[in-house]
This record gives structure tokens, sequence and C-alpha cells, in this order.
């Protein structure tokens, strides 16, 4: 009994640490592990915070229901917010969950950090593969010729795309990638393919 | 604003070509040898740094690069600074490519470098029958002093280049891909540079050395022929000898499970001496094959199409018509 006792002193140390931004490296990860498995850590959280607003300023001492009110109105406008990228499902997934958690425990308590959660989700679509290839093209570009397909060239059976910007085919990525990795090595040491894999699929995890 | 500069170096690129091209010097065939060898062991010997941009077919894509040559060892470390971060590091011909944010290193052996000196100096003659090359006189580029050469191929399977090569290391400095008309199709330069750099090689090895908490992928690439597979070339596209023949599996370095199980592809490697071509043969299946299709970004076009039982894809910096020719000429001998 003293034993989960002092462990749990320990651990709300750890928090109060957290709090104060003392805490580095894995011992971070340590006590946000703690904090998202216990409700009462939650709690505790809160109130550290709370106390850490009022002595900083009188303003900031409000009923708990403010923040709840706060954060509903938040999410219905997030709601609200059309989606420009689709999040990557695998990407988002432990966020979500998260979330979930947060929901089913005390979830005035977590306000602020659910905030920040909020707002990683939204973000987390950056690494989009989608969304990469078409940022490759930032500004705009030296002028450069299109490729003429003369009539001898026409397969017939085949589709020409001349667009950089195309989302391209992931199957199509692999063999670019597989082609380059030779080509990399060019006569002239020119390391230009290596760069033209913009294409290159980034491996999924 | 490096971007903004790059425009304003291809545009009076372009300009300066046309001036200098008043008087073009023809360079003898022993000349080109001279020449495109000088480039070439500049590219392997010199140690530079700096950095890279590649722009064409509405995409730019840029990238920090590092080459210590030491003796006869290269070492080599690219950065890409466009989209995912990935970096590539290069020790002779081991390659690792490493995904930080995935957390996925590829490590492969570029078993096509280990004949590569020979390739080039064997070929430097065939690239006199096939490409003409000709001094345009000098340009400054990325702050260097430079000697441009264009280089014109003699026939229509090919596409063209103009050159600038440092004046004081031959090392190259901006590449621009053209077409049947001259027009640039894409340019790759050093925006700056640095020759001559003192070597640090634990910037290139040490990285290598500390993969934890990475996952590891070694694709398993075996050597193989064109014959011994059972194809044959019937109407071999002139100037392209077989450089290289392998059996790679195709997911990698993607995880997917479905692919994964996926037969390996048949991989033959073409070159002039100047450019590459890839043909790939794989087993037709209508699940993964849906449908022909071209493309065609900056220099590099693509070409898939069904033949028979066979998925054929070939890849390559040529004009399209070339690729249609190497995938026509693909003959299966049972």
């Amino acid at each position: 009994m003293s034993n989960v006792q002092s462990s749990g002193t320990a651990a709300a140390e750890q928090l109060s640490a957290l709090v104060d931004g003392e805490l580095a490296g894995d011992e971070v990860a340590r006590a946000c592990a703690a904090w998202r498995g216990d409700a009462a850590l939650r709690g505790t959280w809160h109130a550290y915070h709370l106390i850490g607003d009022v002595l900083r300023s009188d303003d900031l001492a409000s009923a708990p229901s403010r923040d709840e009110r706060f954060l509903r109105q938040l999410r219905g406008r997030l709601a609200q917010e059309p989606t420009v990228l689709a999040p990557r499902a695998a990407a988002v997934v432990p966020a979500v969950r998260l979330r979930r958690r947060w929901r089913a425990g005390a979830a005035v308590a977590a306000g602020f950090v659910l905030v920040a959660g909020v707002l990683v989700v939204t973000q987390a679509p950056a690494p989009e593969p989608a969304s990469r290839s078409m940022a490759q093209a930032p500004s705009p570009v030296v002028p450069v010729a299109a490729t003429t397909a003369g009539p001898a060239a026409d397969t017939g059976d085949a589709m020409l795309v001349t667009d950089g910007k195309i989302l391209r085919d992931a199957r199509l990525d692999r063999y670019l990638a597989a082609h380059q990795r030779f080509a990399g090595a060019s006569a002239l040491g020119v390391p230009s393919s290596f760069l033209r894999s913009a294409t290159a699929t980034p491996p999924q995890r | 604003m490096q971007l903004r500069s790059l425009l304003a170096l291809t545009l009076c690129g372009a300009f300066g070509g046309v001036v200098c091209a008043a008087g073009p010097a023809a360079v003898e065939g022993r000349e080109v040898k001279s020449w495109l060898t000088r480039i070439h062991e500049a590219a392997g010997r010199q140690s530079f740094q700096g950095t890279f941009v590649v722009s064409g077919g509405g995409v730019v894509s840029s990238a920090r690069i590092t080459h210590f040559g030491e003796g006869s060892n290269q070492y080599e470390r690219i950065e890409s600074l466009d989209g995912q971060a990935r970096y590539v590091y290069r020790h002779n011909d081991l390659v690792h490519t490493l995904w930080p944010d995935n957390r996925v290193a590829l490590v492969e052996r570029a078993q096509s470098l280990t004949g590569f000196p020979s390739l080039l100096q064997g070929g430097v003659e065939r690239i006199a029958e096939f490409y003409e090359v000709s001094l345009q006189g000098n340009e400054r580029v990325a702050g260097r002093e430079a000697d441009v050469l264009l280089v014109r191929p003699r026939d229509a399977h090919r596409f063209g280049y103009r050159l600038w090569a440092d004046k004081s290391s031959g090392l190259l400095l901006r590449s621009d891909v053209l077409n049947e008309r001259d027009e640039v199709l894409e340019t790759s330069a050093f925006s700056e540079v640095a020759i001559g750099v003192k070597p640090q090689l634990d910037s290139v090895k040490v990285p290598t050395r500390k993969l934890d908490g990475y996952r590891v992928v070694r694709p398993e690439v075996r050597n193989t022929r064109l014959e011994a597979e059972g194809w044959a070339v019937r109407q071999p596209v002139p100037g392209f000898r077989e450089v290289s023949c392998v059996r790679r599996p195709m997911e990698s370095p993607i995880s997917n499970a479905q692919e994964a199980s996926t037969d390996p592809v048949l991989q033959s490697i073409f070159s002039d001496g100047l450019t590459y071509v890839s043909v790939f043969i794989e087993p037709y299946n209508p699940a993964r094959h849906p449908r022909a299709m071209r493309t065609s970004v900056g220099a590099t076009q693509t070409l898939m199409r069904r033949q028979g039982d066979w998925w054929v894809t070939v890849v390559g910096d040529v004009p399209p018509a070339t690729l249609l020719a190497f995938a026509n000429a693909l003959e299966r001998r049972p």
C-alpha cells in the first residue's frame, strides 16, 4: 500500500517536473505514459496547471465549465472546416485513440492538452505522399519544353501523361526508383536522377 | 531565392548558348574522349560540396551533395531538401538510403557500378559514334568559370545535352537535356559549390552504422542475363548495349504484405555510354497492371504495356519512340 502511495507521489512529482518543463527525453515519455493511463494523474495535471494559471493571473481562475464550453465550440468549428487533405489512416489512428480516451476520462482536465491534440490531428496529413508530389513545385518553374510524342511514338493503346504534378501511380514510382538506382551513377556523375526521384516512394512504416 | 537565381541563370544560359553557337568548334573523336573522361573522373576523384537543383516537367527539387574522393574510395552524402527527408550515403558501391521520418533504411549494392569505369572507357569511342560534341566557349556557373560543351545526337534515338564543366577541376556544374528542337527538357545545376573541400569521412561513415530503431531493408538482387531468362532482343536500338541484367524484388522498400508476395521483376539495363534505358519484364497480372500508360516527366520517359503474357515497363531519358523500339524489340524464346 505504502509502495503504491510512494509510486503515486513519485508520478505526481514527475508530472510537476513535466509541467515545469524540467524533464528530458524518455522521462517525458514515461511521465506522459503514466498520465495517459491514470485518471487521477490527469486530474492532478489539470490542478497543477490551474495553480500555475492562477499564480500568473486571476483572470485565468475560471470554472472548468468554461474550458469545456471553449472546447466544444472549438470542436464544432473544426468540424465545419473544409477538409483540404485527407489524413493518412495509419498516421492518425494513435491520435484518435488518444482523443477517445481523453474524452472518456476527465475531458475537462485534459482540456489544454486536448486542444494541442486536435491541432496535431489536423496537421497530420503533411507527410502524405500526394501532397508531397504536389508540393514539389513551390514556385514558377524554369521554362521547360514538353517532350513531343511524335506520331511514330504513338502506341495507340497508351495514355500519355506529361504533367509533372500529376498524382503518380505508386507502381510507376517503383520502376523509376529502380531505374534511378542504376542511373544514379551516370557516366558524367550527374546525380540528377536521384533528385528526379522526387518520385521515389518513401517506404511505409 | 535560390530558385529565382537559378531561373535567371537558366535564361542567361539559353541566350548565352545562342550567342556562343555562332562559332562552335567541333571536337575530334580523341578529344571527345578526353573531355568526357575528364568530367567522369572529376565526379569520382574530386571532393566537393554543394547544392544541386534539378528542374524539369514542372518539378523543381534540390539536394545538398557532399562527395569525397580519397584514393580509390568514394564517399557520398546526398540530402534531399524538398518533400520528405531522405538521405543517401554511398561508399563505393554500397548505398544506404535513410528515411528518418519512417525510420526505414534501404541497403543496396549498386551491382552495376562495379564494372562501370570500364564501361565509359570502352564506351567513349561509341559515344563519338552516336553523339557530336562541340565546344561552345565559356560561361560562369555557380560562381565558377566553365567550358560549355554541346553534345548533339547523330540520330533520333537519344536526347542531346549541353554540359558545363568546371575549368579547373572538370567537375560538371550544370547539365541540360535537349530535345530534337534543342529545347530544354530538364536542367540540373549546382546553385553553389565548393570544390576541393577537405574530406570528413565520418560524416558519411557514421550515420550508416547508427541504424538503431530503423527497419533495415536489404532487397535481394540477383545477376542474370536476358537470354538466360528466355528473352531476346530482335532488333537492338542502335548504339545501346546491355550493361546489366538483374532479378529484383519490386515491392522494396514498401512493405505491403500483398505486394511483397509478388514475383521478382527482371530488369535489363541498356546504355549508349551517356544515357540509360531500363527494361522491366514481369508476368502479366490484370489486378496489378490495369492499363497501358506513357508518362513524361522532365527528361524521363516511361512506357508500360502488356505484351502477351507479360507486362513490360521501359524507363529512360530518351525520346518516347526509343522506348517503343525497345519494347517492340523484345522477343520471348520459350
